[in-house]
């Protein structure tokens, strides 16, 4: 057994204290070495000031909701994303003060027309007096992730 | 790294609540290679090349638009300048042509067309002068064509004849629309330091050193600057200030250069390969509410643009936007700096309808800005001389500072001081403004060339 792996068991039994057993000191190891033999990201071409557009896969959206806070928009908007067979990836949502905000992220199937599935949300949303809006991620991390 | 909801909320409120949108993608292409030996199948070959390469730019945009949720105000052409391609035309095959080019841009669908432009900064070939003399009657009969003429550089000086021309020409605009508050005017600027690869109008134009096609951005963010300028509240220094418009201006470029580059490769995919060219990182302004440079220069801490340190807020904000644009963008280009389009810009009518701004402050502030005198209404009787030597006196602040400064004014026929002129969209309103009365005829009159400045021998 290499010294840096016998290092790294004793780190994790040192850290798991008294609940240290042979089974979730190994779980923790092996979950340790899967993640560091992964390939590294590689850093984007500095070529690309952009990321590349989206191509045939599936495209990531942005979809915020807001309004007067009233029961039913998280389930109006994702069963709407639902029924359009998105893959719901992140929700957060804040109320204050009576009116709330919705920030979901989402991978929509491979070709789907935005424009359908943001009228789709739009009108749920207006029904329940919220404004829903769905933006491609792309936008956000060319803002915040340069 | 994952977004968060700030970052996410940040996006949202530009777009929902700061008037944040992309004012222009400008689809510019050269018409190099469709003069030919007759003027009817000039403008046929011009018609067709326009209509074939901007065939799909308004679907592109709005495909663009509809992916990232963002507003693209304006989708709009810019060709080679139409002297180039049409030197030896008459004055009345000049028209003609700006009709054809009027239809051209009808086909495609964009908003504006620019570029019926002459480059006389050194002299006027017989091509030039008959395109001047067709300005007011090509302009007043069409809706969506826009001409700049470039009287002046760094490099090769003032043409003295060119201005009085010019300003003869602006004189007959006016006149021509009469009946239209003059509208002619606004689809005219005059340079000096003309630059080829500006997405605005109407001083759009596809310079001779371009590719065959290019894609130029402008974005509009003033309500996103002035929004992080109020919430740093009254205490805080220039540094900060500095930093807040920076930051912001570096968020909302990256979004401009996204835009751009994903039109261009949609563009590329249906049709003629068209490669991005520049983001043209000029905060412009619209008259709608927070959507203003003035409104900005107020959150500096001025009651209203104009009063004593006008001048030195507006070179801050340009700086720092300037800094911040230059670091998120591969390629910056366009006029780049702080518009102040008098009639476009809420808060600049306020002043100018008040008196704290006048002709003689906007011509200071000229000297820091992207541009000079811009969409600025004078009295209908104003001489043609002393357009000249407004156009003269904005030409001598472009040429010995080495920048690019304009001037569209709006002679409107048959107002006066203290009246209103009103296009409506994003040309806005105004007040008409007082001009100096004070006689300038022998100087307007002079002709010949003023010398380039001892700046211009840089090498």
């Amino acid at each position: 057994m290499p010294a840096d792996v016998r290092a790294l068991i004793d780190r994790i039994a040192s850290a798991l204290g008294s609940e240290a057993t042979p089974e979730r000191v190994e779980r923790v190891a092996r979950a340790v070495l899967d993640a560091s033999e992964r390939p590294a990201a590689q850093p984007a071409p500095v070529s690309h000031a952009v990321a590349p557009a989206p191509t045939g896969g599936a495209s990531r959206v942005v979809v915020t909701a807001y309004g007067h806070d009233r029961p039913g928009v998280l389930a109006a908007v994702t069963a709407e994303l639902s029924a359009a067979g998105a893959n719901i990836l992140d929700v957060s949502q804040k109320v204050l003060q009576g009116y709330f905000t919705l920030v979901l992220v989402a991978d929509l199937p491979a070709g789907m027309d935005l424009s359908a599935a943001r009228d789709g949300l739009q009108a749920r949303g207006e029904a329940l007096g919220a404004r829903v809006l769905l933006q491609h991620e792309d936008l956000f991390q060319a803002m915040h992730r340069p | 790294m994952p977004l968060s909801l700030t970052e996410v909320l940040e996006t949202v409120q530009m777009t929902e609540a700061d008037a944040f949108d992309i004012r222009t993608v400008t689809l510019g292409i050269s018409l190099r290679g469709c003069q030919s030996r007759d003027p009817e199948s000039t403008r046929q070959n011009v018609y067709d090349r326009i209509t074939r390469v901007a065939e799909h730019h308004v679907a592109a945009a709005q495909e663009v638009e509809r992916t990232y949720g963002i507003r693209i105000a304006n989708k709009r052409v810019s060709i080679t300048p139409a002297s180039l391609v049409a030197d030896g035309f008459s004055p009345a095959d000049f028209v003609r042509l700006a009709e054809t080019l009027d239809r051209a841009a009808a086909e495609v669908g964009v908003d504006y067309i620019a570029g019926f432009t002459a480059l006389v900064e050194k002299g006027m070939t017989p091509g030039d002068a008959a395109l001047i003399e067709a300005l007011p009657e090509a302009l007043a009969t069409t809706q969506r064509v826009c001409s700049s003429v470039a009287c002046g550089s760094t490099k090769a000086g003032i043409n003295a004849d060119a201005v009085l021309t010019v300003a003869r020409a602006i004189k007959g605009m006016a006149a021509q629309t009469a009946d239209r508050d003059s509208i002619a005017c606004a689809k005219f600027v005059a340079f000096c330091n003309a630059v080829g690869d500006n997405p605005f109008v109407a001083g759009a134009f596809h310079g001779p050193s371009e590719p065959g096609a290019a894609l130029n951005v402008g974005i509009s963010g003033p309500g996103v600057v002035l929004r992080a300028i109020e919430a740093l509240g009254d205490t805080a220094d220039f540094g900060a200030v500095t930093d807040a418009i920076k930051t912001m201006a570096f968020k909302i470029t990256r979004a401009g250069e996204l835009v751009g580059r994903r039109v261009a490769e949609t563009l590329s995919r249906r049709g003629e390969r068209v490669p991005f060219g520049v983001v043209d990182i000029s905060l412009a302004p619209t008259p709608a509410d927070r959507d203003s440079v003035g409104d900005v220069l107020r959150a500096m801490g001025l009651a209203n643009p104009g009063a004593p340190g006008t001048t030195a807020a507006l070179a801050m904000l340009n700086e720092a936007v300037k800094r911040g644009g230059l670091m998120a963008a591969r390629h910056v280009g366009g006029l780049s700096g702080a518009f102040m389009p008098v009639s476009e810009d809420q808060a600049m009518i306020e002043a100018a309808a008040s008196g704290d701004l006048t002709l003689e402050k906007l011509e200071a502030m000229s000297a820091i800005c992207s541009v000079g005198l811009d969409m600025v209404a004078i009295p209908g009787d104003t001489s043609a001389e002393t357009i000249a030597g407004i156009l003269f006196d904005e030409f001598a602040i472009g040429m010995v500072n080495d920048k690019t400064t304009a001037v569209r004014l709006l002679p409107v026929a048959g107002k006066g001081v203290g009246e209103w002129v009103d296009y409506g969209g994003l040309l806005g309103r105004a007040p008409v403004m007082p001009v100096s009365g004070v006689a300038n005829g022998v100087f307007a009159r002079r002709g010949g060339r003023i010398p380039a400045p001892i700046r211009s021998l840089t090498n």
